[in-house]
């Protein structure tokens, strides 16, 4: 354990040691960014009222008046030759090349911390495909408004968006919630990257505070998988989004009586009750089991 | 933790002061060294000016406003309130603007935007502030309407007939949430984050006791308050975030029976040659809640073939709940056979959840075709829980005080390692091939035991094979697979991810530019055989999007899709009444279409109507087969430049085979205007 501390720690110095020796790009020829905008003056012009116009007036970041040049790479050649061929189009790059510009400045901030796990970044999703890098207005480079950023995200998941044509769904077609309410398209260290709430706790609690707990008699799939295991979270069918369309056989499917724990090894299993469901008053666990997220009361979650 | 605390405090407090350093610090300085330039600084040092218009109006923006009726509901109200729930009255339907100062002095510029205000379902609240170099500041607030009241979901006295349904609520949920960021771009970035949840309403709910059930009322309301502050450190080649939060928790929720009525509950047999009865109740729940919490992430360009990801969260929660009960009736006590007509209930219980997650990760792109994604992860979370009870049954003859103490425990350790490989086998083929191996355990118990399940530990084991291809011809061709199949030596549960597949392919095709089409496939087939459980599960969704556009929508425009998708579940249990082997069934087959047609009306030289037609349907046949139709229409007509009137059209028809009594339709018609400036 020691030793992978150690290596961390070598790896982290000698890393920033190779920052402070970095050297400058060479000097090759840049046009400058007013170049640029005396061809391209609907891009330059929308770029004017772009956060990213600060790249083209801010001394620190070492593009004063090049800002365009910062992404697309030296263009003197280009506003000589007006050749395509003689400027970078990172829309032409490879996804990860196109990330890589971007990265460049952008890495080193909290919204890519988790974009290992990002299923965008490993399928080949550029930044480009949601940022609009040149664009600005209320939306700034990307989406705000909840309806604008699903009919973006829905552009490509057409199946998840779907699912929330069904009757029981959360409100996104509706316009007053948005999928980057759940997920988070820069990735998470939380399955199909959704949100993260307090910290490390899933980000339905975000909304849903009262199945937070922590309960004194907790329902273990809450805490082992998530939600999921009893709800659609897009849409369903079924009431109240859930996976079976009676909760009886939604219990049923893990609360299964078998006596086969031992062999099987899930959680669960064993009789908790001995009801006889052929009673219409058994047939919904949850008219008595009403706390099934969790009780802070009953080891039964009846109150 | 006790070093955070500190560290964030003082970060805070620096931070202003280091602003002002950093605003009268030379390029050079110290404090900048890190934010050196990528690439020459232009020689013509002195600063560009914008070419942002300074004469621009201070004031742009739009806002819809109307009437909405709505006709008769026939069918089902409570389903209606329960899936669609919107009324009629003027309303707020829209309302988006922005502020801009020229001068930029307390603002640069302000973005609001608000939804559907009312006494709608579902209302938003949104504004942006922000001044450059200085703040930004982000207001969000949603008040959304949460009701259900569906007997198919719970009636357990269905055989009588539709009754009340136990489980149903009329309540609100609202959301806000206050961020501010200072020095936004600068290499320091304090920030401080405040989120209110609240819910509060009616609903009936179950007084549970031996024998029998009893509807009741039953008033909630709870409330979580966040609040967070931290510290982001963004240089060129490291960036750090320290933020410490923590929540309050309260919940209040009451049920209660007023005296004076009797509840017979859902058992009318009598027992014992007693009738079962409740007349009256009052049990209120206490519950306070807090939880701290601090968060470390890091990032770092190491070196230009290596980048390091880092995350520590940690968080814990803890609760404390006084509950109690007092309940008079005809009551009865099934274990020991005994009647009583009083109960008085008391309660303490207190439980605690930490939970600390680690990550760490690395890019390494050791050839110019060649990444290797290297990522660790650990999660666990311990919670224990103990409860004290007292309790008092009483009536005639009889006085028999009970006590109770228990305790609790859930446990998990998760742990995630995964490598992944990209090959960029040619500008327009990326391939990946990676391996995660899943594992961790469980446990899960309460003491002093009852019953058989009172103690279980759990295992998981799982190796993950992973495959992709991005493959993009051209411009207008991507296409994308990616596979995923995974075999397991343990899980939690039954119906968990066990032996499994999982594919996905999607592809966009632009025909032209005027039309462009996307298509995409998912298919997720699991397979448990172990003795016991016996579980198989096949679900596959096939989807299809189309968007047409002749000339740039100058005349009209298409925007459609269809989906497709058939979910199979198949798993075995004892019945528990005779432990009799059943199958627990599960289909559903659905269609789903969404279209959306837009068409510019001829029009005369100062009018150009609009008109926008579509909406959706989902059909469903299987375990629970249902219709749901959305379709719309919407005509607007520009009166002035700056003035609209808008008129919609929807319908809203839901209908279940099973469940014909929840069925619904209704016609909603809404018109208004749009002033825009």
């Amino acid at each position: 354990m020691r030793n992978i501390e150690s290596i961390w720690l070598v790896l982290l110095i000698s890393s920033a040691a190779a920052g402070q020796t970095a050297t400058s790009p060479n000097a090759s020829p840049y046009a400058g960014s007013e170049a640029c905008g005396a061809c391209h003056e609907d891009i330059s012009n929308a770029f004017a009222k772009s956060p990213h116009h600060l790249v083209d007036l801010d001394k620190k970041r070492g593009w004063q008046g090049r800002a365009c040049e910062s992404c697309h790479g030296p263009a003197q050649k280009h506003t000589e030759s007006v050749s395509a061929d003689d400027i970078r189009n990172p829309a032409k790059l490879t996804a990860a090349a196109a990330d890589q510009i971007c990265l460049g400045c952008h890495l080193n901030q909290p919204t890519n911390v988790g974009r290992l796990q990002s299923s965008h970044a490993k399928d080949q999703v550029s930044c480009t495909a949601c940022h609009k890098v040149h664009a600005n207005g209320p939306s700034g480079m990307v989406m705000r408004k909840a309806s604008a950023i699903n009919e973006q995200c829905r552009s490509c998941h057409v199946s998840a968006w779907a699912q929330f044509q069904k009757p029981f769904h959360h409100r996104l077609p509706e316009g007053v919630m948005s999928c980057v309410d759940c997920h988070n398209p820069h990735g998470s260290i939380r399955p199909a990257m959704t949100q993260i709430f307090a910290a490390n706790e899933p980000g339905c609690f975000q909304c849903h505070g009262d199945k937070r707990g922590p309960f004194t008699f907790e329902h273990a799939p809450v805490r082992f998988e998530s939600c999921a295991t009893c709800h659609e979270p897009h849409g369903s069918a079924n009431p109240r989004m859930l996976v079976r369309q009676v909760v009886r056989l939604l219990c049923l499917e893990c609360h299964a009586s078998l006596p086969t724990v031992k062999v099987s090894r899930v959680l669960g299993v064993v009789p908790p009750a001995f009801h006889d469901l052929r009673s219409p008053r058994f047939q919904n666990c949850t008219v008595c089991h009403q706390k099934i997220h969790g009780s802070h009361v009953d080891r039964n979650l009846l109150r | 933790m006790a070093l955070v605390a500190p560290i964030l405090a003082a970060s805070i407090l620096a931070a202003p002061i280091l602003a002002q350093q950093q605003a009268g610090t030379p390029p050079a300085a110290p404090a900048a060294a890190d934010s050196k330039p990528t690439a020459p600084v232009a020689a013509d040092s002195k600063p560009a000016e914008s070419p942002v218009p300074a004469n621009e109006s201070w004031l742009t923006g739009s806002i819809d406003f109307g009437y909405r009726w709505r006709t008769g509901v026939a069918g089902s109200f409570d389903a209606y309130r329960s899936i669609v729930n919107l009324g009629s009255g003027p309303k707020l339907l829209g309302a988006e603007f922005t502020l801009t100062d020229p001068k930029h002095r307390a603002f640069d510029q302000i973005h609001v935007r608000a939804y559907d205000w009312g006494d709608d379902p579902y209302s938003s609240f949104h504004l942006d502030a922000k001044k450059t170099k200085l703040y930004e500041f982000n207001a969000d607030y949603r008040d959304i309407a949460y009701f259900n009241f569906l007997p198919s979901y719970a009636d357990p006295l269905l055989a009588r007939g539709i009754v009340l349904n136990e489980q149903s609520f009329d309540t609100r949920r609202r959301f806000a949430n206050l961020t501010l960021d200072l020095l936004p771009g600068n290499w320091f970035i304090p920030y401080l984050s405040y989120d209110r949840d609240s819910g509060s309403g009616n609903g009936a709910t179950t007084f549970v006791s031996d024998g029998n059930e009893y509807p009741v009322p039953n008033q909630l309301h709870d409330q979580t308050s966040l609040y967070r502050g931290g510290v982001r450190f963004e240089l060129r080649r490291f960036h750090a975030t320290l933020e410490q939060g923590g929540t309050t928790f309260k919940d209040d929720q009451s049920v209660y029976q007023r005296p004076g009525s009797t509840n017979f509950g859902n058992v009318l047999t009598p027992v014992l040659g007693r009738t079962l009865d409740l007349t009256s109740l009052l049990a209120s729940y206490g519950i306070r809640g807090t939880s701290v919490f601090s968060k470390g992430l890091f990032t770092a360009s190491a070196a230009s073939w290596l980048d390091l990801y880092g995350q520590f969260l940690y968080s814990q929660g803890d609760s404390d709940v006084h509950y109690q009960q007092a309940a008079t009736g005809n009551l009865y006590l099934q274990n020991q056979i005994l009647f009583y007509s009083s109960q008085q209930y008391l309660l303490s219980a207190a439980a605690k959840l930490p939970h600390t997650t680690g990550s760490l990760g690395a890019e390494i792109r050791p050839l110019h075709r060649i990444r290797i994604v290297e990522s660790w992860l650990t999660d666990r979370l311990h919670s224990a829980g103990s409860a004290g009870s007292s309790q008092l049954l009483s009536g005639v003859g009889i006085s028999r005080p009970m006590t109770a103490l228990l305790a609790s425990s859930i446990a998990t350790n998760y742990n995630q390692q995964e490598i992944d490989v990209f090959f960029d086998a040619t500008s327009k083929l990326t391939l990946r091939g990676g391996y995660r191996y899943v594992w961790g355990d469980a446990s899960d118990a309460i003491l002093p035991p009852a019953g058989l399940a009172s103690a279980e530990q759990g295992q998981l084991r799982r190796n993950v094979g992973l495959g992709a291809v991005t493959f993009r011809p051209s411009h207008r061709l991507s296409i994308t697979g990616e596979a995923e199949g995974g075999s397991s030596g343990g899980v939690y549960f039954r119906t968990s991810l066990y032996d499994y597949q999982k594919v996905r392919a999607q592809a966009r095709y632009a025909a032209t530019a005027s039309l462009s089409l996307s298509a995409d496939f998912t298919i997720l087939n699991n397979h448990n055989p172990l003795p016991g459980v016996g579980y198989d599960y096949l679900a596959h969704q096939e989807s299809l999007s189309v968007l047409w556009s002749p000339a740039g929508g100058k005349r009209w425009d298409f925007e459609g899709s269809y989906s497709r998708s058939d979910l199979r579940s198949n798993i075995g249990y004892l019945s528990p009444q005779d432990l009799v082997m059943q199958a627990s069934l599960y289909r559903d087959n659905s269609h789903t279409a969404t279209a959306l047609f837009n068409v510019n009306l001829p029009h005369g030289s100062r009018v150009s109507p609009k008109l926008t037609a579509g909406g959706s349907f989902f059909i469903s046949s299987g375990s629970r087969p249902s219709s749901y139709y959305q379709p719309m229409a919407k005509l607007w007509l520009p009166l002035s430049k700056n003035l609209n009137w808008f008129t919609e059209w929807r319908y809203y028809g839901y209908g279940e085979a099973f469940y014909l009594y929840e069925g619904f339709r209704t016609h909603l018609v809404t018109t208004g205007i749009r002033l825009t400036r």
